[in-house]
């Protein structure tokens, strides 16, 4: 077929181009899902904690719009908890995996232009689409095939865990697809995600409200063709072919689709902006805020929703919790404070490792801008290269305050409202915002490596994963406090389960800020990098 | 009064790459001066480090007699740059990011910015990702042109225009030095060079192989014959500065040195010219020369002596 001509050599390409990130991908998801198989079966040891498990979630809206509905807890085993507690992230892992490197292979290659110079030469039509797909799917077999050994090895029944993995695949698959005619439609690459987000987002909600009524609407979602698999409670396989049978459907569609266009732009046509900048984008600060401006709206919302999502359930714990001591050792052993406020001051600290994220991406902004050639422009002006930084790092500052007075706002404002006490929302908004100095020591951390060492400063992401590991999987893991001491969080008072301290406080502040002055140092004395 | 820009054995490494290797290049106060180089030889280099973005490893950089590298922010109010490879924010209108820039450089002139636009003919509402190379290229150029810098720094500004854009481009070049601007241009384009420098510098591999004007530049290389005489020509073969020569029937063509000019046409007269053709040397060809020289056999010792900077 012409049209796939050279398909062989743009798969080649492909893994050639992401020989780090696709590894980087796999390893880190399998990881993730790995690890969180591995920590359940200390928790549940006998039948008992299990039957609890299953009695707590069954019934409970907010436990099933976050985990899933549940299939087979009515004849629970220690598969349908590993079902409950992973399906929905490992799912969602595998589609973020297909949006982002499906779109790094299709649309965004058009952005820059680059696939005007791969189509000219002897490639078929879909043949770049085609290598992009192939690969990406691939990358998530292995991830699949991982996962279903490590679920093995970990000592859960092997048909259950071949068909937990392959509902993740499942997913990808979908995704895949979903980004390729996402691709087609949008005029740019990072619109095409968003078209792909959006898609994820209704996913979750339909089978959210489907699950919870136990309606017709799950069917309408991928998400919940995945979960009726029913691993571990009489696998039902067939489901799985609707997903792979949809994914398939919209590549084919995306192929029609890329028939009806221009390259380079897409069906949806651009708009028309404004032909002058308003007084406040004219400073390095104002145009900082300008470009962070979307990252921080959409990170706010999302991480209030995830707060909602834990505010919800807080006054649920207490019943959850009552006679499983691990579990109650995992909330952490604190002396004197109640169980609800214990879980949610482990929800601040879980949020607390989301905003660490965007705090780092934040960061990252003044690298990717110099990397760009961006700022080249800028500071060819009168302006210092330490206050260019600034300018980015003061709205990043900004940001995370926001990102973490959203999270608190969200899951304040859902506990308010099971408990009645409407107090809850500031009292959660300030117990979030006491993050925030050790989220900006992880962001100072960013910024030194950025100027100190700027070929490593993606290393930067390796103090999230230490973050997380130590943060959320240390006590289930028994690992060495010193260990745990590592990440900067564990010096938060974890409020509002313990009592404020103001000295931590102020110590990683300083910290964060003789990092980042270090980092600023680093910059004055180096070179710009194109 | 002091050089604009001077650069005296510049030296700057990347690891194992000497970009620049004893760099020399001194731009005039109001001039506009010509900066060539074959790709990869060192422009781009020179200017980010003229701009105080890379700092040289060896030899000076002066900028308005000061130091880039210490002094950049207050260097930077009086000067405007444009990047060879033009990279916006792809989520801003074009229009913005000409008020944003103009601004961050100390502000620009309202009513320029509007006419260059105009005469550009840019859509400044559109986004930056919707732009062709050329239409981000006349963004870059409109924020710099529509400042009042007194020197403007254009790295290769006019690679992805077309012919009539080319051509706003040379007219506002020579307002901005009617104004008494100084421009370091880096070019490709003869025709633009020819039309706008006053003097050029050449460079190859990190180093200066010449510099001068024009003129000087076009007396520095060789002139073309083409004779046919009643006696044979052979013996001109054997004449110091003669080069090429080549018999095509009763037809002798040749290239001789600028100083061997005189020599050669005595050796002629004897011979009894029939027919003489002589041509000066195209930019094409002295460019081709400076460029490929120590590549191909059109390499002359000449190149050496050249390298001396003018003050």
């Amino acid at each position: 077929m012409s049209t796939l001509t050279g398909l062989g050599r743009m798969t080649r390409l492909v893994l050639r181009r992401d020989r780090v990130r696709l590894p980087v991908w796999i390893v880190g998801s399998s990881a993730f899902l790995v690890i969180s198989a591995l920590s359940l079966p200390p928790l549940y040891k006998d039948q008992a904690s299990i039957d609890q498990y299953a009695a707590l979630t069954r019934g409970n809206p907010a436990l099933i719009a976050m985990a899933g509905p549940g299939y087979g807890m009515d004849d629970p085993n220690i598969g349908q908890i590993l079902v409950n507690e992973v399906q929905l992230w490992g799912c969602i892992l595998l589609a973020l995996m297909s949006m982002f490197l499906v779109n790094r292979h299709t649309r965004a290659e058009e952005d820059v232009e680059r696939a005007d110079v791969l189509r000219s030469s002897v490639v078929g039509r879909h043949a770049p689409t085609a290598a992009a797909l192939i690969a990406v799917t691939a990358a998530e077999a292995v991830v699949a095939v991982i996962s279903a050994v490590g679920f093995v090895a970990s000592g859960y029944a092997v048909t259950g865990s071949i068909a937990l993995a392959a509902s993740f695949l499942g997913l990808g698959i979908v995704f895949v697809g979903v980004t390729a005619v996402a691709a087609q439609i949008s005029g740019t690459g990072r619109g095409a995600l968003g078209l792909a987000g959006i898609v994820l987002g209704a996913s979750f909600v339909l089978r959210a409200l489907g699950d919870i009524g136990e309606n017709a609407l799950r069917w309408l979602s991928p998400l919940g063709w995945a979960q009726a698999v029913r691993a571990f409670a009489g696998e039902a396989f067939w489901t799985l072919g609707l997903c792979v049978g949809f994914g398939f459907g919209l590549v084919i569609a995306a192929f029609w689709l890329s028939t009806q266009r221009n390259l380079g732009s897409g069906l949806l046509p651009g708009r028309l902006g404004r032909s002058t900048a308003p007084q406040w984008m004219r400073s390095p600060v104002g145009l900082a805020f300008r470009l962070h401006r979307a990252s921080i709206a959409s990170w706010s919302i999302g991480i209030a929703l995830f707060g909602a999502i834990y505010g919800s359930i807080a006054n649920d714990i207490e019943e959850m919790i009552a006679d499983n001591e691990i579990y109650a050792d995992f909330l952490a052993q604190l002396q004197g404070a109640s169980l609800v406020d214990s879980f949610l001051a482990t929800s601040i600290n879980l949020l607390a490792l989301l905003a660490t994220a965007y705090a780092i991406s934040a960061a990252l902004r003044i690298r990717t801008e110099e990397g760009s050639g961006r700022a080249e422009p800028i500071l060819a002006g009168p302006i210092d290269r330490a206050r260019w930084a600034m300018s980015h790092l003061i709205v990043a500052v900004v940001g995370t305050v926001l990102v973490m007075a959203s999270a608190g706002f969200g899951l304040g404002l859902a506990y308010a409202f099971v408990s009645g006490d409407s107090s809850q929302v500031l009292r959660m908004v300030g117990a979030a915002l006491v993050t925030v100095p050790a989220v900006l020591v992880i962001a100072g951390g960013t910024v030194a490596l950025f100027g100190l060492l700027p070929r490593m400063a993606l290393a930067a992401w390796g103090f999230l994963a230490v973050a997380v590991l130590v943060g959320i999987f240390g006590q289930l893991l028994r690992l060495p406090q010193w260990s745990r001491d590592l990440s900067p969080l564990s010096y938060v008072p974890g409020l509002p389960a313990e009592q404020m301290r103001i000295l931590p406080l102020v110590m990683l502040t300083a910290l964060a800020v003789a990092l980042t002055a270090a980092g600023l140092v680093g910059l004055r004395v180096r070179d710009v990098r194109a | 009064m002091a050089a604009v820009i001077s650069c005296t054995d510049l030296v700057k490494t990347f690891g194992p790459t000497r970009a620049l290797d004893g760099l020399m290049l001194t731009v005039e106060p109001g001039e506009v001066h010509g900066f060539l180089g074959p790709n990869g030889s060192g422009k781009t280099v020179t200017l980010r480090t003229v701009l105080g973005l890379l700092r040289a490893d060896g030899g000076s950089v002066r900028l308005f007699d000061a130091d880039p590298w210490a002094d950049a922010v207050e260097l930077h109010r009086r000067l405007a740059y444009v990047p060879g490879d033009t990279n916006l924010w792809p989520n801003l209108t074009g229009g913005e990011i000409i008020d944003i820039l103009g601004s961050l450089r100390g502000g620009l002139r309202d009513e320029r910015r509007d006419e260059l636009i105009d005469r550009f003919d840019l859509d400044p509402r559109k986004k930056a990702r919707a732009y062709s190379k050329g239409n981000r290229q006349k963004v870059a150029l409109v924020a710099a042109l529509a400042s009042d810098a007194e020197l403007l720094l254009l790295d290769e500004p006019t690679s992805g225009l077309d012919p009539l854009m080319e051509a706003v481009f040379q007219d506002c070049i020579v307002e901005a030095r009617a104004r008494g601007c100084t421009v370091l241009l880096s070019s490709h384009i003869l025709a633009e060079v020819e039309r706008l420098c006053d003097r050029v510098t050449i460079i190859r591999e990190g180093r200066t192989v010449e510099t001068g004007t024009l003129a000087d530049l076009r007396e520095l290389t060789r002139t073309s014959f083409a004779v046919t005489t009643r006696r044979s020509p052979a013996a001109l073969e054997r004449l110091e500065g003669v080069h090429g020569f080549v018999i095509d029937g009763d037809e002798a063509r040749f290239d001789v040195d600028t100083e061997a000019i005189d020599e050669v046409v005595a050796a002629l007269a004897p011979l009894g010219v029939t027919a003489l053709v002589s041509s000066p040397p195209t930019l094409e060809q002295l460019f081709l020369r400076q460029y490929s020289a120590g590549r191909s056999e059109h390499a002359t010792p000449a190149d050496s002596t050249l390298a001396s900077p003018t003050p």
